[in-house]
């Protein structure tokens, strides 16, 4: 959940989002050092104690080729282990399909029973105490907690994103193509999201919201609905 | 004066690692290590189903109505 005051990122809720801002406070500090480097070295100069003649630089010019070099191997290691990481699906226990409109998401559950529902968002006029303005939908994505659930996105005119940053997920909906994320939730709670496209008028008005609960909770509630 | 550049190159050379290792070793120190045991420490005796009934109590699934 976002608060106004936040620097960083939300809390992790899936194993990829731990990688991921642990990987962002490596690359942070790589960029920390850079700066701080950058930043001694120009006011060195503006005090005119590195002021020289010299027109032939070949060491120097050796040296600030091969280290950033360096830097770049050290922050595209990381970078590329978790880019695989996030493609890895072992056989995710749930496929659910997200299909972006104007301006509402249809979620489809259709592994096991054919269940179809839109998720509106609710106006700020019908929200209830507790509930928080232009995040809450009158349907939720609910999802089984810690099972690895496959999202299968997509939209039906035109470009919106299916976006949940607790959960270190973004994909894009693009009509015409299916495409795939996965993840899967470390702990139970209701997790918030909104469209990452610009789509139109009501872009800022169609957000996502995923309920993470225990098997049996998730097993009686499909089955309600798809009764 | 003879060769100032080059003893002055090899002195702040010297001072602007020490400042950016100091930096980034700070940033590690400092944020870093104390979020990735922040997190360990918040999952090590982590129970799920308690903090689900809890959030069940409180009335915030639409999945699972408070008992």
């Amino acid at each position: 959940m976002a608060n106004p005051t936040q620097l960083g990122f939300q809390d992790a809720s899936s194993p990829i989002m731990e990688e991921l801002v642990e990987f962002h406070d490596h690359a942070l500090m790589v960029a920390l050092a850079i700066c701080s480097l950058v930043l001694y070295l120009l006011t060195l100069m503006l005090m005119e104690k590195l002021s020289s003649n010299t027109v032939d630089a070949q060491e120097v010019e050796l040296i600030w080729t091969i280290l950033p070099a360096i830097v770049l191997v050290l922050l595209a290691l990381p970078s590329l282990q978790i880019l695989y990481m996030m493609d890895e699906l072992d056989e995710p226990d749930l496929t659910i399909k997200a299909i972006g409109h104007q301006w509402y998401w249809t979620y489809e559950y259709t592994d096991f029973k054919d269940l179809t529902f839109d998720s509106y968002m609710v106006p700020t006029t019908e929200l209830l105490p507790g509930h928080f303005r232009l995040l809450e939908v009158d349907h939720r994505l609910v999802i089984p907690m810690e099972s690895p659930i496959r999202i299968i996105v997509t939209a039906d005119d035109v470009l919106h994103s299916w976006a949940i940053p607790t959960l270190g997920v973004k994909t894009d909906a693009i009509p015409g193509r299916l495409n795939q994320t996965s993840f899967i939730t470390t702990r139970p709670g209701i997790f918030y999201g909104q469209c990452s496209e610009i789509c139109g008028a009501n872009h800022s008005y169609m957000p996502i919201v995923v309920e993470s609960t225990p098997l049996i909770h998730f097993e009686a509630w499909s089955s309600l609905l798809s009764s | 004066m003879r060769r100032l550049l080059a003893r002055r190159m090899k002195i702040h050379l010297f001072g602007a690692f020490l400042v950016s290792v100091g930096c980034a070793t700070l940033y590690k120190f400092g944020v870093a290590e104390p979020r990735k045991r922040a997190y360990a420490e918040f999952y090590k005796n982590y129970d799920p189903m308690k903090d689900f009934e809890a959030m069940r109590a409180a009335g915030v699934f639409e999945s699972a109505p408070p008992k």
